[in-house]
């Protein structure tokens, strides 16, 4: 399933309207681009620009109005539910603002569940996850509940669960938005570095001015559309 | 497992409570299944442990537990007149009033020939049997309901009786029987003349057939049964009374379980809606979020079950000992019966929080801030 792929997201005309009460608003308008491995794409824009929605569309959660959105160089429309599903666990790694770690489970167990979604194995998943928390420096994590961790240390294991299956591609939305300074430039070198030395794609979408300096390509979003 | 576990125990006071609700589900459910044998065997022990080869009664009357049965007093020694019987013995089975003080209790009073033995309790646990007219053996729980024990006097109508001992095997749950001579019993019914059935005995038991045959038309208005169908007939007369208000209390119980249980699936799932949410956006294959429920179902009933079984036999020993005509039978049968039902209903539960889960859309947790 894991080819090597030279255009990971590519989107043609994409517009995503939506019916609020019989009205028509929309979300996004004829965007066009294409990320690549090894990039970190940056869309800025202030809330409500449609970033959001951008990110739904190209992770499959959303299909779009109007236009077509190739992911790993196929038209998403031609991918079923279930391979939808299985890129999400193998291919995809998703990172919120909020973190989104599952309260009951420690953070060890949190990355470990991403991988056993994609079918790895109860040791392999242990032997990764402990990999991982080593080259993250947050193997002190690993047995804590998120409720007792910082806001900067759940982005890391956040993070460490994105990143854990290899993942080609990460989709980031607001990934600082809850953190201070320096827990925000700790988070985006973990997604700049994994971006250049694993040959990755990262696509953040952020009102965070302060992550300009780490993004290979910066797309403004206004109102839906790109304002470049 | 684990995270279903994980989850779970994420709430121990919710999961305390909900184990505790449906462990008393399951307790009730024990509990009627162990009144319904202690129902049954108590009601026909009397008849089981008769142990003679034909009852004979009034025409038309099936059972002793709930029907009138009048036969002449004087057929006796007809019936032993025929060549294969060995033993014939009268019973007179009449309601009546014990006067303990102000308390009046009713009774199921049997009275037979201590001679023959026949028609008498099944069981002495204290004291003896009865062998004079102004004695009287009751059945324990009764007594012990009653303040009654062996020694002690008690009154029906104007005869003053003597507890002789006390039996076992004789609670019927809203009646207990006692034994007293077949005399005493006529002479507190007013009529010396009538019996409610005879019990013979016939010396080879081959002629069982035969035997019922020429005693039915020897003794006009009559019905013989063999042992056999007369206990089958009173199983079936106990049960046709019973077994509706217990099918009905437990399918009650079963409902309660499965509502609560399904209730408590469900705020499960709305309050980690995000994290089911999240798990879809994260790839969760489309059978993991329902096998968790599933699960979570499973593992509450398992615990609840074990949890009844422990809770359940003290506190059978404890109402018992409170109400002594409380006399209940719990056999593995019926907790595997329990346990199953549990199982099944935590099931149903499960499948009835699901549709919950389909309304988690992932989109959701990105609008959430």
């Amino acid at each position: 399933m894991k080819d090597e792929v030279e255009i990971v997201v590519a989107l043609r005309n994409v517009s995503k309207s939506y019916k609020i009460n019989e009205h028509s608003s929309v979300g996004v308008r004829d965007i066009n681009f294409e990320a690549k491995p090894g990039e970190l794409v940056l869309f800025l824009g202030p809330s409500g620009s449609g970033k959001t929605t951008l990110l739904t569309l190209i992770a499959g959660l959303l299909k779009p109005s109007k236009g077509n959105i190739s992911l790993f160089e196929k038209q998403i429309e031609t991918y079923s539910n279930v391979v939808l599903q299985r890129l999400r666990a193998e291919r995809i790694g998703f990172i919120f603002q909020t973190f989104l770690l599952i309260d009951a489970l420690t953070s060890l167990q949190n990355i470990e569940l991403v991988l056993r979604f994609a079918s790895r194995s109860k040791r392999e998943a242990k032997h990764i996850v402990g990999k991982l928390l080593r080259e993250l420096q947050i193997e002190y994590l690993a047995d804590k509940l998120p409720l007792t961790m910082s806001q900067g240390e759940k982005q890391r294991v956040a993070v460490a669960r994105a990143i854990a299956n290899n993942a080609e591609l990460i989709l980031a939305d607001e990934p600082t938005a809850s953190l201070d300074a320096t827990n925000g430039s700790i988070i985006i070198d973990l997604l700049h570095s994994y971006a250049k030395k694993k040959n990755k794609c990262v696509i953040v979408v952020s009102h965070d001015l302060r992550l300009k300096e780490y993004a290979d390509r910066i797309i403004y979003l206004e109102d839906g559309r790109i304002v470049n | 497992m684990l995270y279903t576990i994980k989850i779970l125990l994420n709430q121990p006071t919710r999961l305390l409570l909900t184990v505790i609700g449906i462990s008393l589900c399951m307790i009730l459910m024990l509990f009627l299944f162990g009144i319904y044998k202690g129902v049954a065997d108590g009601s026909v022990e009397y008849i089981k442990e008769n142990k003679v080869d034909l009852w004979i009664l009034q025409r038309n009357s099936t059972n002793i537990l709930r029907g009138t049965s009048i036969l002449s007093a004087y057929q006796k020694e007809r019936i032993k007149k025929n060549e294969n019987v060995l033993e014939a013995s009268p019973v007179l089975l009449l309601l009546t009033t014990v006067k303990n003080s102000d308390k009046r209790s009713t009774i199921f009073l049997a009275g037979y020939d201590p001679v023959t033995g026949l028609g008498g309790p099944p069981k002495i646990i204290k004291g003896r049997t009865i062998y004079a007219d102004n004695e009287i053996v009751l059945d324990n729980s009764f007594a012990l309901n009653n303040g009654f024990d062996v020694g002690d006097n008690l009154v029906i109508l104007d005869d003053t009786l003597k507890v002789t001992g006390l039996s076992s095997g004789t609670n019927a749950f809203v009646i207990q029987y006692a034994f007293t001579t077949l005399t005493e019993a006529q002479s507190l019914l007013g009529f010396p003349g009538i019996v409610t059935c005879y019990l013979v005995k016939v010396k080879n038991s081959k002629d069982v057939i035969k035997t019922s045959k020429e005693l039915q038309s020897l003794i006009g208005g009559s019905a013989v049964y063999n042992h056999k169908d007369f206990l089958a007939n009173n199983i079936k007369e106990m049960e046709s009374g019973f077994l509706p208000i217990l099918y009905a209390v437990a399918s009650l119980g079963a409902i309660v379980l499965t509502t609560v249980l399904s209730l408590i699936l469900s705020i499960n799932i709305l309050e980690r809606k995000k994290d089911f949410a999240v798990m879809k956006i994260l790839g969760a294959p489309s059978g993991f979020l329902p096998q968790l429920i599933v699960q979570q179902a499973v593992f509450i009933t398992l615990i609840s079950g074990l949890m009844s079984v422990l809770i359940y036999f003290p506190l059978v020993s404890l109402i018992e000992k409170l109400s002594p005509e409380v006399s209940t039978i719990t056999t593995p049968f019926q907790i595997i019966i329990v346990l199953s039902v549990g199982l099944v209903m935590g099931m149903l539960a499960s499948v009835i929080a699901l549709s919950r889960l389909r309304k988690i859309y992932p989109l959701e947790v990105f609008y959430e801030r």
